[in-house]
């Protein structure tokens, strides 16, 4: 019984934390929608849909929370229990690296190294057949794009590419 | 005879070259897609949608429609020999059809899911032809009232019909409703939840939130795991089935057939409901159901024809109503958008060789698609051998590249990798993207048509349930929100939950 009561009871509950952060969505919509103005059922304003939503977000995140709170749930760790869960944030670091690098460095310089990380990260490819993939597939593709569908994507501060 | 002369002109327009041609693209791509795990039509769908502004909308649409009903003959050769289902739609195929497989019968499996398939798709396609122009000359008396609670039911019957707690999907349509809401204001052109930022004036757009929602996010759970694959590697011979298999398949095709055109049809439903119903159906009338599971050739033939048969069904509410029915027809909704065509109850009218042109297209894809899937299916089998850790980096940098293309911008790959991002952690903690796509699409169109009905209506919220169509579409929707809470409907709701993003 114990036992029970302290699982229904505890913080560390990803079902719990899933309902906060929706309630906390559902005010910021309804603070928006009244921001916007509701207008009147007559002629509804801009934030009418708004507000409604996010009324009907915090009632539907109450639920989740009610129900993590009485029934409990998973942990926030069981959630990436027996997976490779360092693999997606290696991922993630790359991409999010590449979305600074891109603007500065222009496509085909973020790119390449994008592609390298991700071939050596994810399952290591061997170096021998992961460079010239990483090189020929975004070389590749830029050429295709540039030269033949005469997209221009960005070149980055040394106007490469 | 009107049928027959569209039909006629339908074909007219399908035959062309560049028109066969991407016809031939996207059902190779949709099956390609489709023999893939890990990445599902919509990844497909969504990765392809800038492609079709090169060329004319028949072509385009023609080529997504392809990837659609292409997945879903390619996602049953995966699911038989490796026993992992292609995509969402096939999960059902792999038990019986890998059972069979093992039994050293996968050639009448992959025969009878083919031709399931093919008898399916063709049947789907005549109904469209002839309930479609007579539901669109209903439709025009649609006004704001019955379009509005048209939406409401459809997502709340694909929040229903989602995997997990229905409180949860029910926050993610409501979610998708706000991102869709982004952008200035179609009435009185306020901009809204823009916080200054030039690039959210026109809103977020389709492209990026899709392909990071289900291309990045995708991978990214992907490569959590070492795929492992159990691949029969017996050479496959006899595709035809014989006159046993044929004689056990003809019902199960014809009732799979019927059912999945039904469920296609309904919003919210789809090919994944289709073939899950189809099997439970099978096994019900069965003299026999403890075969199920061990390699029944029903278990292969119902599942298959009826997400076949649903695949075309589903483009009935498309374009006679302009209302998509699940995701994939979102995004088909989104290339009929990129034109500057809006699917309805005048499309049929305005753009007969467009409607017609697709329709005949559909049935030239199908005729394909049984050659790519019969004699070639030595070349599937080969592909399913293709390393991920080379696929999941090249599938990154095409959805980088797509969403660049489709608008020329950089913010919008920073939109794609957040929402990957966002995605990700949304599947890990159990909420699905489904209804928080087909929200943020039918966002917009809900707020106009509630606002325009009030507006008409000087404020009486009655207007929606003294017009007929608009009330049963809203008891429906209320029926179906209470259903989950008694327990008996609970357990029929798992018990169909589907997993879009597979």
């Amino acid at each position: 019984m114990t036992n029970q009561t302290n699982v229904k009871l505890r913080l560390n509950n990803s079902e719990l934390w899933g309902g906060l952060i929706g309630l906390a969505l559902g005010g910021f919509v309804i603070w928006q929608g009244l921001k916007l103005k509701l207008g009147t059922i007559n002629d509804p304003g801009s934030g009418y849909v708004l507000f409604y939503t996010g009324i009907l977000m915090c009632v539907f995140a109450t639920s989740i929370i009610v129900s993590a709170i009485t029934e409990g749930g998973p942990t926030l760790a069981s959630r990436w229990e027996n997976v490779r869960w360092s693999k997606p944030l290696l991922v993630i670091a790359c991409l999010t690296a590449f979305s600074f690098a891109l603007e500065p460095l222009g496509f085909l310089l973020s790119s390449i190294p994008l592609m390298l990380l991700l071939l050596r990260l994810i399952d290591p490819v061997r170096w021998t057949l992961a460079i010239p993939i990483a090189v020929l597939v975004p070389t590749g593709m830029w050429w295709v794009l540039k030269r033949l569908l005469l997209i221009q994507l960005p070149s980055g501060l040394f106007g490469i590419g | 005879m009107d049928t027959l002369a569209n039909v006629a002109h339908g074909f007219g327009v399908a035959l062309t070259g560049i028109n066969l041609l991407y016809c031939f693209i996207g059902v190779f791509i949709g099956t390609l897609v489709g023999v893939l795990p890990g990445i599902g039509p919509i990844s497909a769908m969504s990765l392809l949608l800038p492609v079709t502004l090169s060329g004319t909308p028949e072509s385009g649409i023609i080529m997504m429609a392809g990837i659609y009903y292409g997945s879903m003959y390619g996602g049953s050769t995966t699911s038989i020999l490796v026993n992992i289902p292609g995509e969402a739609a096939s999960v059902v195929t792999c038990i019986d059809g890998h059972q069979m497989a093992k039994q050293g019968r996968a050639g009448p499996a992959l025969g009878i899911s083919a031709f399931g398939s093919f008898i399916a798709g063709t049947f789907a396609l005549v109904a469209l032809m002839l309930v479609a122009p007579r539901l669109a000359s209903i439709a025009i008396a649609f006004g704001p009232a019955e379009y509005f609670s048209l939406m409401v039911l459809g997502l709340v019957v694909l929040t229903f019909l989602t995997q997990g707690s229905m409180p949860k999907a029910l926050l993610m349509a409501c979610i998708g409703v706000v991102l869709g809401l982004i952008g200035l204001d179609s009435i009185t052109a306020q901009p809204r939840l823009t916080f200054g930022r030039m690039e959210l004036i026109d809103g977020i757009g389709l492209v990026p939130v899709v392909m990071g929602l289900f291309g990045v996010a995708e991978v990214l759970l992907n490569t959590e795991q070492a795929i492992k694959r159990d691949i029969i590697n017996a050479k496959i011979t006899q595709l035809l089935p014989n006159k046993e298999d044929w004689q056990a398949s003809a019902g199960p095709v014809t009732r799979g057939t019927l059912l999945g055109f039904l469920l296609g049809i309904l919003p919210g439903g789809g090919a994944v409901v289709a073939s899950f119903a189809s099997y439970a159906l099978e096994k019900r009338l069965s003299k026999t159901p403890e075969r199920f599971g061990h390699g029944a050739i029903e278990g292969v033939a119902g599942p298959e024809s009826a997400n076949n048969a649903a695949a075309g069904g589903a483009f009935i509410p498309l374009m006679t109503l302009g209302i998509p029915p699940n995701v994939v027809m979102a995004l088909l909704l989104g290339a009929f958008v990129i034109h500057g065509l809006q699917p309805g109850p005048l499309l049929i009218t305005q753009n007969p060789g467009l409607f017609w042109g697709i329709v005949a297209s559909m049935y030239i894809g199908n005729v394909m698609l049984l050659i790519l899937n019969l004699p070639m299916i030595g070349m599937w089998v080969q592909l399913l051998k293709l390393p991920y850790n080379i696929l999941f980096p090249l599938i990154i940098l095409f959805t980088i590249l797509g969403v660049y293309c489709s608008s020329n911008n950089v913010f919008d790959v920073y939109v794609m990798i957040a929402f990957g991002i966002i995605g990700y952690f949304m599947r890990k903690l159990g909420y699905e993207p489904a209804p928080l796509v087909l929200a943020f699409v039918l966002g917009p169109m809900l707020e106009n048509n509630l606002r325009k009905s009030l507006i008409l209506s000087q404020g009486d919220l009655w207007t929606f349930v003294q017009r007929p169509i608009s009330a049963a579409c809203l008891a429906l929707a209320l029926v179906l929100l209470i259903a989950p809470l008694l327990p008996s409907l609970r357990k029929k709701r798992e018990l169909v939950a589907l997993d879009e993003g597979a």
